[in-house]
Parts: C-alpha cells; structure tokens; sequence
C-alpha cells in the first residue's frame, strides 16, 4: 500500500492539479459567456422585455446545434477554430477551446431554466413600480433565480469533469487520461481503482457543496 | 383621480379576436374606494392592468390625476408608476429576501438614499403591523402576513393611488377582514384612493363606496354601493348580491305561498328597523305578516335591512299596506320564485 503511494501519488496528484486546472479556467470561460447567453434568450423570448424572434431562433438553434455533438467529436471537429483561438490544439491550452464551446451553451440552457422559473408576478409588481427593465433583470430576476443557477452550475460543473477524461486524446493530461492510460493500456487496475475513487469523491463533494449554497440562498 | 375613457382592450386568439375590455368608462374621485366586481373572465385583471398601463389600451384615454398615461414616453411612464401602488392576489414578494428587504429593494432601485429607505420601511412596516418581522422571509409567513408586506412596499413609494388586484381572494375569510379593515385605514390616514376588483361581494360591502358590475368586458351596471345594495337592476348583480344574503326563496314554497296573499321583499336603509312598522300593517289594516327571511347588511356608508314577507289578508288592503310602507321610505318588490 505505502509501495503504491509512493510510487503513484506524484503522478495522481499531478493528474488532479491538471484536472482542476482544466475545469476551473473553463468553467470560468463557460460561466461569462453562458449567463449572458442564458438572460439574452430569455429576454428575447416571446412576451419578454426584448422580444426578438430572429436573435431568439438564431440563438436556439446554435446551442441546440453545439448541444448535438458529443465532446469527444467536437473535440476534434473544431480544431481549426482551437488553433485561431488559442495558437495551438495540444496541451491544457489546447483543451480549454473545446471544453468551454461544450459547457457554455450548457450553462446557457441550464440558466434559461433557472430563469423562467422566476415568477412572473414578481417581474410584473417590479414593472408597475416603475423600476428600470435593466434593474428587474440584475436585482430581481438573477437574484430570485440564484438557487437554480447554482444548481446548474454544479450540474455543469460536473458534466465538465467528465468531458476533461477525454481531454488526454489531445495531451492535455487528468485524472481521465491517468484512468485510461495506465489503468486500461497498461493493465494497472490499482491505478484505474485509485482514480475512479478520487473521481467519485470530488463529483459528490461539488454535489454537496452546490446543494447547500442553494439551500442557503434559497430561503425557505 | 383615476379616469378611463372610452377604454379597449382586444387580445388576439387562434379563433377570432377576443375582446376584453369594452368602451369602458370609470372614474375614482379622490380619496375614495372604488370597487369593480366580475366573475372570473370577465376581464377585471385586464381593466386593472390597463390604469398603470401594465397592459396597453387599443384605445381609449388613461388618465391619472390628468395625465393621459397612454401619451407618456417610457421613461414618463416609468416615472408616474411610481406614484401608483400596486397589490396582488399572490402577493409577488421575492422569497429570497427578507421582509425589511422586500420594502427596501425596490426604494433602493428608485435611488431613494440610504437614511430614506431606512425611515420609509421603519415607517411603512409599523403601519401594517409588521415591525416585528423585519428579519423573516416570506416563507415564513402566513398568507395574511405577505399581503401586509406587499402592501407595505406599495405604500413606501407614497403613492397618490393603490390598485388592488384580488388582494384578498387567497385568504380566509377573517384575513380578509383584518387586510379590508388595514386598507381602509390606509385610505382614511393616508387619503390614498383605492380601486380594486374582486369577485366578493363582501369586499364591496366592506370597503367600498362606489361598486362598478363588469360583464364580458363592459361595465353592465354602477353606483354607490348602498344604491346598488338597495336596487339592483341587471340579473348578474343580483345573482351577486344572492352570494351574501339570502334572497331567494323556491319556485315550489312562493307558489304555495301566494295561494293566500303576496310574498313581497321590503329593503329598509339606514335606521329604519321595520319591526314597528309591520307591526303598524297589522293593526292598521288587518294584514298579516309573516316574516319569511330577515337580513341586515352593513355597507361603508350605512345600514341595509332586508325583509322577505308573506302578507295574508285582503287584497286591497294588502295594496294599501304597500302603499303605506312605500311611503315610509321602505322599498317593496314582489318576490319571484327563482
């Protein structure tokens, strides 16, 4: 046991600290262009403030059409685009491009439902108050709409880690990458064991800790 | 104070446009609480909607304290909402914020400072017998309790004017009366005028000085509550009045009843009690009345007795002793069967 720790734990936890790395910067990416992406086509809808059938469709059906491919595809699918970006398709780096066009338009689905559910009544006693459209949206609808997005996020955040499993197809590492190379290739099962465990244990920690933020902010 | 002219309202459907509201016109003097009462679909949301604008008139004049509201740039408009409250029959508070923050959001928003906001919910908050709550959210509050907050943050902006939009359909019947009693307060102390629509007759009863009937979009009958409590004309207002006191009798008993004699409805108003006087029928010209049903409402502004009796004697006389009650200020109406 001592043998195997010494022997893996600075390869694990080189896997992690890569693995965090990877969702951390694209979560961070994923969130500024999901949420503004999620208000926008919720203001765009029919009978909101903004109405706009053409930006609405527009914006369904992009995220409908990036929401269709699987990571692994788009992965490749958007290399070209990868490269423009970012000067390279390898690496950390090279990763980010793809997991941020995976997760955003993710965030942005997951922040239209939050948002909807927000009641309606609320956003029309603020109206006849004579309260600005721009300040409905920032004080009453993202607040009131809080828990949920915190609950998406986690959901999303989730979803993040998985898709940084394949990120070891273009060399970007993690504990995914970890998983397959030495534990499948390799026949190191110990090593595959190890992996899945800290897997399980940081996708419950997330859980937990987004379900107590949203039962906190929620209220009730 | 609140003035619509000639005011329409069509919403477009799949088959035909619907019309919801209808040529309406209306007009709350100042200080006074005016009532619109309709059964569901009848398009009293709409009208309600209509006077701050929540909803835009086809055509038609909205006019507050003599500002058309349909000519107003939005940041007019914006401007002129404030100075008209609003409650709601779900209340429409923020669960995530306290009840001190659901008062002072919204005064933060309208860039009143700091102090203000401060003083205004203190303010506000004690008017509705809330200052113990500052700290609660909504969820832990009861029905009645929300109202109060809501009312509570209509009341902060100071508004010359408060819409209530079924503020009470969601309680119970003794909320109902502590929320009645806390807007009637508000309008005597704080002079703001008050519309609301409703679907209870008791509401009307309570609060309200002037009553508008509204059917399919249009208003079918209005006037001062105790006129229309005492005289009601169309079928619907009626049926209406029927939801608070009994007023119908069978088909089957008035019949058998006017085998000998009439069934005649007397409505006394204000003092009058009628005892002595039926007492007087009797006497006077050998008629016999037998009381059948027997109510008093209490209205805002006055008293109304209501009479349903069976009058056995002659038929001249019996003519004679409605004649000499119609004189005494009491009105007759000969029961039909319903």
């Amino acid at each position: 046991m001592e043998e195997f720790i010494q022997e893996w734990l600075p390869i694990i936890g080189q896997a992690v600290v890569e693995t965090f790395q990877m969702v951390g910067i694209s979560l961070f990416f994923s969130i500024l262009i999901g949420i503004p992406l999620g208000i926008l086509i919720v203001l765009t809808r029919p009978g909101e403030a903004l109405e706009n059938k053409v930006v609405y469709q527009i914006l369904n059906l992009l995220i409908n059409i990036v929401r269709s491919i699987p990571f692994i595809i788009l992965l490749f699918f958007i290399l070209p685009f990868t490269k423009l970006l970012v000067g390279t398709t390898i690496g950390v780096k090279g990763v980010i491009v793809p997991l941020v066009v995976y997760t955003a338009p993710y965030i942005a689905r997951l922040m239209e439902t939050s948002l909807l559910e927000v009641d309606k009544g609320i956003i029309e006693a603020y109206r006849a108050m004579g309260i600005k459209t721009r300040q409905i949206i920032w004080h009453v609808m993202l607040r009131e709409a809080r828990p949920g997005i915190i609950l998406g996020l986690t959901i999303a955040t989730i979803g993040l880690i998985g898709a940084t499993a394949m990120a070891g197809l273009v060399g970007a590492g993690g504990l995914g990458d970890l998983a397959y190379r030495f534990g499948h290739l390799r026949y190191e099962v110990d090593v595959m064991y190890a992996t899945v465990f800290i897997l399980i244990i940081l996708v419950q920690g997330i859980q937990s800790l987004g379900n107590r933020i949203a039962a906190k902010l929620k209220k009730e | 104070m609140i003035k619509l002219e000639n005011v329409k309202k069509v919403f477009p459907a799949k088959n035909g446009n619907v019309t919801a509201v209808n040529n309406v016109n209306l007009h709350v003097k100042k200080g006074e609480i005016h009532g619109v009462i309709g059964y569901s679909g009848a398009g009293k949301s709409t009208l309600i909607r209509l006077i701050n604008l929540l909803e835009k008139p086809d055509s038609g004049k909205v006019l507050i304290n003599g500002t058309d509201l349909t000519t107003l740039s939005p940041e007019n408009l914006r401007q002129t909402r404030q100075k008209v409250g609003m409650i709601f029959q779900h209340f429409n508070l923020m669960k995530t914020a306290t009840v001190y923050d659901n008062v002072a959001i919204p005064l933060k928003l309208l860039g009143y400072d700091k102090q203000e906001v401060e003083k205004r919910v203190e303010k506000y908050l004690k008017i509705v017998e809330l200052s113990d709550k500052h700290h609660s959210y909504p969820s832990q509050l009861s029905g009645g309790q929300k109202q109060r907050v809501a009312i509570a943050r209509a009341l902060s902006q100071e508004p010359d004017v408060l819409l209530s939009d079924e503020a009470t359909s969601a309680l119970d019947p003794e909320t109902t009366n502590s929320i009645l009693d806390l807007l009637l307060k508000i309008n005597k102390e704080l002079g703001i005028t008050i519309l609301l629509i409703t679907h209870e007759m008791s509401v009307i009863q309570k609060i309200c000085d002037y009553v508008y009937v509204l059917e399919k979009g249009e208003i079918i009958e209005q006037g001062s509550s105790i006129d229309l409590f005492t005289n009601p004309d169309r079928p619907t207002t009626k049926k209406f009045l029927d939801t608070i006191s009994q007023r119908k009798l069978s088909t089957s008993l008035v019949e058998q009843l006017k085998l000998e004699g009439t069934v005649t409805r007397l409505t006394f108003i204000g003092e009058n009690t009628g005892q002595p006087l039926l007492a007087q029928v009797s006497q006077k010209f050998g008629v016999v009345p037998n009381i059948l049903t027997a109510n008093i409402m209490e209205l805002k502004n006055g008293i109304i007795g209501n009479l349903v009796v069976h009058l056995v004697g002659e038929q001249d006389k019996i003519n004679a002793s409605l004649q000499f009650l119609n004189d005494q200020g009491v009105r007759t109406e000969e029961v039909e069967g319903e």
